[in-house]
């Protein structure tokens, strides 16, 4: 309990050094937007009924339908909740599904279109800056002003995906935390300990820095014998994760204040460097694999490590896996800066429910995604296997049914590296970022260009990217996103 | 309508083989679709790969079709595939079907009319065609956000109207062209006799050279028609939900659970290529005959 | 040997009675085609014209006609763009190698065509069915079969009696050829039945006469079959020039364009343009240069058609 409390009492810190970071900012941000003291009465426990009571009120009767548009496959994690939703309000609720890869797209383009077809949707976390910029989404504030009752915020364990430019887009329902997989009984076992110590002079333990865990790799890779050192991905978008979380691990934001780029100092060579030699101890479906074919490649059983999210461990915790009960987790492993260890867990993806401008009924909108994101309906919606949402608030690690799907081991890494997690770069123009990044990235890992060339040309590449969406509005953004990272590391990044 | 061969005649069993061999590679990829769209989930991606399997099941279509049997189905056995689907494929394969069967008859027809008028009056000049045929370079990628911006002015988003015209236009090019070079092999003489006769010349046209290029029209209509079947982007991107096609479908086989569900699209696009089988059944008398160009051709 | 008159460039060949009334009908005829696409297409065109000379993109919150002129920038931009260049010589080079195998195999195979026998019709059929198959399943069905543990490999792996995984799609130089082999397998029955179309409608005399005469089947088919055919020899690599120069969805499904950017065709570039970074404006310009270039493709082989009797 008193570990909940000095969260929230984290979280209230933070936010007023936001609201005074937010306010210093040259593009000025209402001031007290911030303060979530001033909240609607209204208890945290209870918002599900007080959402749809209020939701119903509006409609008044009226014969309303909300159409949400949410990707394929997370079917599951919806549906549920919507039925709840109806039943409690009246309300229809009906799906648009849209393949996966497309929806960020399909919300864009209902910016151009502006046809209204649909209320509600479920974007990825990364790209609501240009959501946001594109006009398309509803600033909540006001709504959250009205309706959100004190501490809901504070128990999701990640919002900062929800944030744009100090106001509130959406709200967060999965847990993307980004987690590694380690083989419990390889790392018990006392010849292989013995091994190991000889060279390095400590004993095999689950990583807390990147260093170790390459060193990791590289112990156990043994193709000869059938065992390799990682599974992993060396795959489009999976690569610019993991070099970003190798960067930060090494102290740096990927730009200075002034949005200048620096991935391409010196830690930035050798945390590439590092992924590149990293690369020689993965296994060769690294370089093809998508995630599920990883789950099923690293189920196999003969990989020391694996990263992935909760829908991973779903699967090595299920029948089909050769893992199950032999896994050991942490997060993503952090850096040694100034000889104290900086752990820097990180936050890929994400889903958040966002309400549309082109909406007719935004109000009711807003508080079906605060319905489906409360404490109770959220529980409902993770627990369901057919959809993508992990665990996210406090009340899903509590839940049974949650445990036993993940475990309890597991549960209590990806909360704590939830609880700290580092976003993903929420700017506009995400995707032209981090795709300069990851095609240069690629490059150095195949060995077309030198890890210096890579970042070289990728900080040149962000410099245009930044002057030509508009670097005063762009600084405005990394500042404030800066200003709400993890306390710890917002205190030792450079 | 096979004329004289040219190769010598003691190759004939190396041509067979020759022939046996592009069937074999032609079917070898349909073959993997219909097999891996009876294997059961476990089998999808399985190393060493199952080429038939021993456990075949109907999940897969069930998953497409019935997705609520579906769902009974795997309650009941034990490992097999349980997928929440929004919908099932029926409605997919219907708007498909309208929208292709219109679109290209309106796109063989108004194809047909422009291509004599080009091929007889030459109107628009002769670097019309060119013109016509420059619209079919333009990547379709770079048109999708100004078609998104003039469908929603004209609110032609999401209807099946607004895919139908855009589909139509898409391949408007294509017929004229291919028409054209059909008509363009019918001797102007014979409406010429025709008009003698007492017809005027759109009724030369039509009772006698469109006789004549006919399979020419039904073959350039099959082409058209898998065009129109196999379009996605503009599906994608101009629909919201009201409606829907085919090749939109098979990208929503997704599941949270189990990633990209290899059976299942591949038995949809299996039952996807039906229609268009058939379509080329029906034609096939004029298929060959029809790519011949006119009947009347003097050495 | 064309039999065509050309009565609509020479009107005073006609018989009198039965000189057409030309413009009014020819106008009509093409009436409903000609306002389909100006409503289809003729609007987006004028918009990508606008957008070409914009910075324009959806997340810059203002509508496209309200977007900001910069002149010649995006050319400027597109002629310094590594990635744009790459894709544009990626993609000629995809188009030559797809058309070229395309063709020559539907040569080869039309020439097997020619005479009748038993189940002739039966083989057709069969081998037709490929350009029946949806491109994205058949894309689908390329990568299971192209997978490292797929069914290719495994072919191999028994000619070749050792384990053989090699990851096709993730080699940078070499993840084009399953590419390239899903697209020469998508489209050759076309190119196929095009060729057999224009070989079978030869003037017998002439070949059965060279045939008699002794002639060698290179010869025959070289100096009589070939020069006759042209036309339709010359349209189908038209249009199957013009439809591989936007190779799309075998590519999509296949490798996204990766890894990195080593398979990103002209039509790929402009998707992660449009829809990844939303670089609308950037892209219209982009769209304008392939429309050059392929038109500068298109002119010479129209040429060629038409100086044969096309």
């Amino acid at each position: 309990m008193s570990q909940r409390k000095s969260d929230v009492t984290n979280r209230k810190r933070r936010r007023f050094l936001q609201a005074g970071a937010a306010a210093t900012a040259a593009f000025a941000v209402a001031p007290g937007a911030f303060n979530r003291e001033a909240r609607a009465a209204g208890a945290l426990e209870n918002v599900h009924n007080d959402a749809a009571a209020a939701a119903k009120k509006l409609a008044g009767g009226r014969p309303v339908t909300l159409k949400i548009l949410e990707p394929s496959g997370s079917l599951g994690n919806v549906k549920p909740v919507a039925e709840r939703f109806t039943a409690a309000t009246g309300i229809n609720v009906e799906f648009i599904e849209v393949p996966l890869g497309e929806i960020n797209q399909k919300v864009l383009l209902e910016a151009v279109s502006k046809s209204g077809a649909f209320d509600i949707a479920l974007p990825a976390t990364f790209g609501i800056p240009d959501l946001v910029e594109a006009g398309i989404l509803v600033n909540l504030d006001q709504y959250a002003q009205k309706y959100e009752p004190a501490g809901f915020g504070d128990d999701s364990l990640y919002a900062t995906g929800d944030f744009y430019k100090g106001s509130r887009y959406g709200y967060q329902t999965d847990g993307d935390t980004y987690l590694a997989f380690y083989r419990k009984d390889w790392l018990a076992d006392k010849e292989e300990n013995k091994r190991f110590s000889d060279k390095h002079g400590r004993p095999l333990a689950v990583p807390e820095t990147w260093e170790e865990f390459d060193a990791l790799l590289a112990h156990f890779h043994r193709p000869d014998q059938g065992k390799f050192g990682g599974a992993l991905f060396r795959t489009q978008y999976f690569i610019a994760w993991e070099f970003w979380s190798r960067y930060h691990a090494k102290g740096f934001y990927p730009f200075d204040g002034d949005l200048n780029p620096q991935i391409n100092n010196e830690a930035g060579i050798k945390a590439l460097e590092e992924l590149v030699a990293a690369s020689k101890h993965l296994y060769p479906g690294a370089r093809t694999n998508g995630l599920f074919e990883n789950f099923e490649a690293y189920g196999q059983g003969d990989k020391f490590a694996n990263v992935g999210w909760g829908g991973t461990q779903k699967y090595l915790n299920g029948p089909k896996s050769k893992v199950a009960g032999k896994l050991a987790f942490g997060p993503l492993p952090g850096g040694k800066v100034n000889n104290k260890l900086l752990k820097t867990p990180y936050f890929n993806w994400g889903w958040n429910y966002v309400v549309t401008t082109t909406s007719k009924e935004p109000e009711i909108a807003y508080l079906f995604t605060l319905y489906a994101t409360s404490p109770v309906l959220s529980t409902i919606a993770v627990r369901d296997a057919g959809g993508y949402f992990d665990p996210f608030r406090e009340a899903h690690y509590k839940d049974p049914e949650i445990i036993k799907v993940y475990t309890p081991e597991f549960l209590k890494a990806h909360h704590a590296s939830l609880k700290d997690s580092i976003p993903d770069l929420y700017l506009k123009g995400q995707g032209e970022y981090f795709d300069e990044l990851r095609v240069n990235l690629t490059a150095a890992d195949v060995g077309k260009k030198t890890p210096k060339q890579a970042l070289d040309d990728t900080a040149a590449a962000w410099q245009r990217i930044t002057r030509r969406l508009g670097k005063r509005s762009q600084v405005v953004q990394w500042q404030f996103l800066k200003s709400i990272y993890p306390d710890d590391v917002r205190t030792a990044l450079v | 309508m096979a004329v004289q061969g040219i190769l010598p005649s003691w190759s004939t069993a190396l041509k067979r083989f020759a022939v046996l061999a592009a069937m074999a590679l032609s079917f070898l990829p349909i073959f993997w679709l219909l097999s891996t769209s009876i294997k059961p989930h476990e089998e999808w991606a399985a190393f060493p790969p199952v080429w038939v399997t021993t456990q075949p099941t109907l999940q897969n279509y069930r998953i497409v079709f019935a997705p609520e049997s579906a769902r009974e189905f795997a309650a009941t056995q034990s490992g097999s595939l349980d997928y929440k689907v929004a919908g099932s494929a029926w409605k997919a394969f219907g708007d498909s079907a309208l929208i292709s069967t219109a679109a290209t008859f309106l796109s063989v027809l108004f194809g047909t009319l422009a291509a004599y008028s080009i091929s007889r009056f030459g109107t628009g000049g002769s670097t019309y065609p060119l013109q016509l045929l420059s619209l079919r370079m333009f990547p379709p990628i770079a048109v999708v956000v100004p078609m998104v911006a003039l469908f929603s002015l004209l609110k032609l988003t999401d209807t099946y109207l607004g895919l139908i015209i855009a589909y139509t236009a898409f391949t408007l090019p294509f017929s004229i062209w291919m028409v054209r070079s059909f008509i363009d092999e019918v001797p102007t003489e014979l409406e010429g006799a025709a008009m003698v006769h007492g017809l005027t010349q759109f009724q030369a046209f039509l009772r006698v050279t469109l006789p004549l290029v006919r399979g020419g029209i039904l073959a350039t209509a099959l082409f058209v028609f898998i065009l129109n079947w196999s379009e996605f982007l503009f599906a994608l991107t101009l629909t919201s939900g009201h409606v829907t096609t085919v090749t939109v479908q098979v990208a929503k086989y997704v599941s949270a659970s189990s990633g990209t569900l290899y059976g299942v699209q591949a038995a949809m696009g299996a039952i996807s290529t039906l229609p268009v089988i058939a379509f080329g059944y029906l034609i096939q008398r004029h298929l060959v005959r029809g790519l011949t160009f006119g009947t009347v051709k003097q050495a | 040997m064309s039999t065509i008159y050309p009565e609509s460039l020479m009107p005073e060949l006609a018989p009198p009675e039965s000189r057409p009334p030309r413009l009014p009908l020819g106008i009509a005829l093409i009436l409903p085609a000609q306002l389909t696409l100006l409503l289809v297409v003729l609007a987006p065109t004028l918009i990508i014209l606008w957008l070409c000379v914009t910075d324009w993109q959806p997340t810059s919150g203002t509508a496209w006609h309200a977007a900001e002129y910069i002149g010649f920038y995006n050319f400027q931009d597109l002629f310094y763009d590594r990635r744009f260049t790459d894709a544009l010589l990626r993609t000629i080079l995809v188009v030559l190698v797809c058309v070229g195998l395309e063709f020559l195999i539907a040569l080869g195979l039309a020439l097997l065509f020619l005479d009748d026998w038993p189940w002739r019709r039966l083989a057709i059929g069969v081998l037709i069915l490929p350009m029946m198959v949806i491109p994205v399943d058949a894309a689908n069905a390329f990568f299971m079969l192209f997978n490292d543990h797929g069914p290719v490999n495994h072919v191999i792996t028994i000619v070749l009696g050792r384990p053989f995984t090699y990851a096709w799609l993730a080699d940078p130089d070499w993840a084009l050829v399953p590419i390239v082999l899903a697209e020469v397998w998508q489209w050759t029955p076309l190119m196929f039945l095009l060729v057999l179309a224009g070989l079978t409608n030869l003037p017998r005399n002439q070949v059965r006469a060279a045939v008699s005469l002794g002639a060698s089947p290179a010869r025959i088919l070289f100096r009589i079959m070939l020069p006759l055919a042209a036309p339709v020899l010359i349209l189908a690599l038209l249009i199957r020039g013009i439809e591989t120069f936007k190779i799309f969805d075998s590519i999509y499904i296949l490798t996204r364009g990766g890894p990195g950017a080593a398979t990103e065709s002209l039509s790929i570039f402009m998707y992660n343009g449009a829809f990844v970074y939303f670089r609308i404006g950037y892209i219209a310009a982009a769209a304008l240069l392939v429309l050059v270039a392929v038109i500068l493709f298109c002119i010479p082989l129209d040429r060629l058609r038409r100086r044969h009797g096309g």
